[in-house]
Order: structure tokens, then C-alpha cells, then sequence
């Protein structure tokens, strides 16, 4: 009896030993990367596109598979082009790129967030992690909700960024939804953007 | 604008200068209401369809919008948006020279009247992207989850008890 007691214990402490530790630090400590199933080497066919609704302001994006929601800001471009963020104090908080394209509309909407901030994990944290064929849904000032379908989840390199393959104009109504991600360096940061494309599926 | 002058209308004696007084603020840095028709997407080609939408009327507010400037004629604005911004849309017709034109909406209470500016070209090209990656992140400083490492802590508390408990049975010579 007291020698079982003592293997259960042993037992338990070794385990909580390695799994302590795991967390502490074998986990990783950055947030989650696309896998190599999730990028457009591994495209699959993909849910046929709904047509495009007029234009609309977008004031909130849904991600149910990662407990997304949040509401959007409008975001402008910074002086050497790039696309502006939301303001870094407030994590739950995502944008979208106001001069562009309108979530529905034909052509290319883009939304973005951060991924962490000085406290901690912030509204796209989870990106990386999205699976292809997820929901974003983006709740428009007209009263409609986009439903987008997800097709890929990419990583970029900030040195080599396909700003037309991300932010180029397309034929359906599609959705870029980034945020930060692709390994972090103490000297440069994130090092480039996990990047989830979709397109329109839906319309509630 | 008349919910404040109904508001004073009471106060008989001064209910003039104290609405002038009160309407002040609400017009300050705004002249006409400039800008407060917020026209999506600002830039379109011929042929696209706009939409116009201010929160200028206030909550379920409806307005009637003209965008006759551009040749769009007469559209309504109702109160579709979340917070009851009055939302309408309208249809650049194809033969629109580019230009900008300013697109007026008037508040069906209060007779507010709001613009904004609408810019027709002739093709979307000109429409500016973004460049390169973005800024969305600082990373590093934070250190990874903060319920996971709490996870952690806990698990290795429990591992330092198990542990201790262990020893204490050992030293006692308790059935090791």
C-alpha cells in the first residue's frame, strides 16, 4: 500500500517536473506559425465565392475558430508606404486599411492587428494557428455580415514581402487578414507577417 | 440640434442666447459639416456604386442624400449601421467625368446638413496600396504566454511537493 503511495507520487512529480518544464520552457515562447499544410503548396480546392456585396465600412472582424472579436479602426499608410497599425495600447483592437478595398466588395480588403504588445498576447495572437477552410466573419455599417472562407495561411519574410500576392487587386471579393510572426530577433523583431488570405463565401 | 432646442425651450427668458450658446460646441471645428459624410470607397470608377454614411443625424437618424453633382440624382439614407448611423448608397453613373464631388446628405430631424467628398477616376489603378510588412508586434520583451507560464509554475510547485514529500518519507525510513 505505502509502496504504491510512493511510485503514484513519484510518479506525479515526475510528470509535473516535465511538464512544468515543457511549458516553461520547451513550449516556445512566441506565438503560433502556420504549418506547412496550411500554405498554398498544400492548396486544395476551395468553397465557391459568393458575389459581391457594395461597399461598406467594416466595424468588427469574428474569428470563431481562434475566439476572435474585435472591433476595427481605420488604418492609413505610414510615410514609407507601409500599412499603418492600430494603436499598440489596446490589444483587442484590429484595423483595416480605409483607402482600399471594403470587406465584400470586389477586390482586396485587408484587416490587421497586432500580435502582442508590451503586456502580452494581443488580438491575432492566435493567426498563425487558423486552418484553412475557418470562418472570418466581418460585420459591415450596412448591417451586413461577410462570411469569409480561409484558403491559405502564409509566413513572410519582412526582406522579401509579395506585396502584390498580399495587397494586388483581385478578380472576387477577398479578404488579407496579418499580423506579426515568422521568428523574432532581439535586434529587428518579428522578422515578417503571418498573412491569412480568404474570399468570400457568404453573406447573414 | 432641435433636441437641444426643445431641451431649453422651457427656460423662456434666455432660451434664445442659451441655445445659441448650446448649438455653438456641437458646430465648432466643423463649419458645415464638411467631411461628416464619410463616402466609401472615396475613390470609384464609373459605373461603381458608392455608399455614403454619417453619424451626424444622430442615433437612428435618417437622412435624404444627394449626389446629383455627379449625376447620381437623389438617394436615402437609413439608419442601418450599429450605433444608427444613417447609411445610403448610390450609383456613379458610367458616363461620370473623374473629378471630385461633393455628395450632400440633410438630416431628416434637425435639417443638418452634411458633405463629403467623393473622387471618380477613370481607372481603380490609381488606387494606392500598401508596401511591405507590418509593424504588429514587439515580441521577445513579453516572454511567452502568461497562462502558460503560470501552467508551468503550478506544474513545477506540484513537482517540488511531490518531491519534498518524497524525501520526508525517505528520511523517515517510511517503506522505501
Amino acid at each position: 500500500m505505502r509502496r504504491v503511495g510512493n511510485t503514484a507520487i513519484a510518479a506525479v512529480t515526475a510528470a509535473a517536473l516535465c511538464s512544468g518544464a515543457w511549458l516553461l520552457w520547451g513550449a516556445g515562447s512566441g506565438p503560433p506559425q502556420p504549418s506547412a499544410a496550411e500554405s498554398r503548396a498544400a492548396h486544395a480546392r476551395q468553397a465557391p465565392a459568393a458575389p459581391a456585396l457594395p461597399p461598406s465600412p467594416p466595424d468588427r472582424v469574428r474569428i470563431p475558430a481562434l475566439g476572435v472579436d474585435a472591433p476595427l479602426t481605420g488604418l492609413g499608410l505610414t510615410p514609407t508606404g507601409s500599412l499603418d497599425v492600430p494603436p499598440a495600447d489596446r490589444k483587442n483592437l484590429a484595423g483595416w486599411y480605409e483607402a482600399g478595398t471594403t470587406p465584400g466588395e470586389r477586390g482586396t480588403a485587408i484587416v490587421a492587428g497586432h500580435v502582442d504588445n508590451a503586456e502580452g498576447p494581443a488580438v491575432f495572437y492566435r493567426l498563425g494557428a487558423l486552418k484553412r477552410g475557418a470562418t472570418i466573419e466581418i460585420a459591415r455599417r450596412d448591417g451586413s455580415t461577410a462570411l469569409f472562407t480561409v484558403d491559405v495561411v502564409e509566413v513572410y519574410d519582412a526582406r522579401a514581402f509579395p506585396d502584390t500576392k498580399v495587397y494586388g487587386t483581385a478578380p472576387r471579393p477577398e479578404l488579407r487578414v496579418i499580423t506579426c510572426g515568422g521568428g523574432w530577433s532581439h535586434d529587428t523583431g518579428y522578422r515578417g507577417n503571418v498573412v491569412a488570405f480568404a474570399h468570400l463565401t457568404g453573406v447573414r | 440640434m432641435r433636441r437641444t432646442a426643445r431641451l431649453l425651450s422651457g427656460t423662456a427668458l434666455a432660451a434664445a442666447t442659451a441655445g445659441l450658446l448650446a448649438a455653438a460646441p456641437a458646430y465648432a471645428g466643423e463649419a458645415d459639416g464638411s467631411g461628416d459624410l464619410r463616402i466609401y470607397p472615396s475613390s470609384v470608377v464609373p459605373g461603381d456604386r458608392a455608399t455614403a454614411d454619417t453619424a451626424a443625424c444622430g442615433e437612428d437618424g435618417t437622412a435624404a442624400g444627394d449626389a446629383s453633382a455627379v449625376g447620381a440624382g437623389s438617394f436615402t439614407l437609413a439608419a442601418r449601421g450599429p450605433e444608427g448611423e444613417a447609411t445610403g448608397e448610390f450609383r456613379v453613373p458610367p458616363g461620370a467625368q473623374p473629378g471630385t464631388y461633393e455628395i450632400v446628405a440633410r438630416c431628416a430631424e434637425g435639417d443638418r446638413r452634411v458633405t463629403g467628398d467623393l473622387v471618380v477616376t477613370l481607372t481603380s489603378a490609381e488606387r494606392v496600396y500598401p508596401r511591405g510588412s507590418v509593424k504588429t508586434g514587439v515580441g521577445g520583451a513579453l516572454g511567452p504566454d502568461p497562462v502558460q507560464t503560470a501552467a508551468g509554475v503550478a506544474a513545477l510547485a506540484v513537482a517540488a511537493a511531490g518531491g519534498t514529500w518524497l524525501l520526508h518519507r525517505r528520511a523517515r525510513g517510511d517503506g522505501m
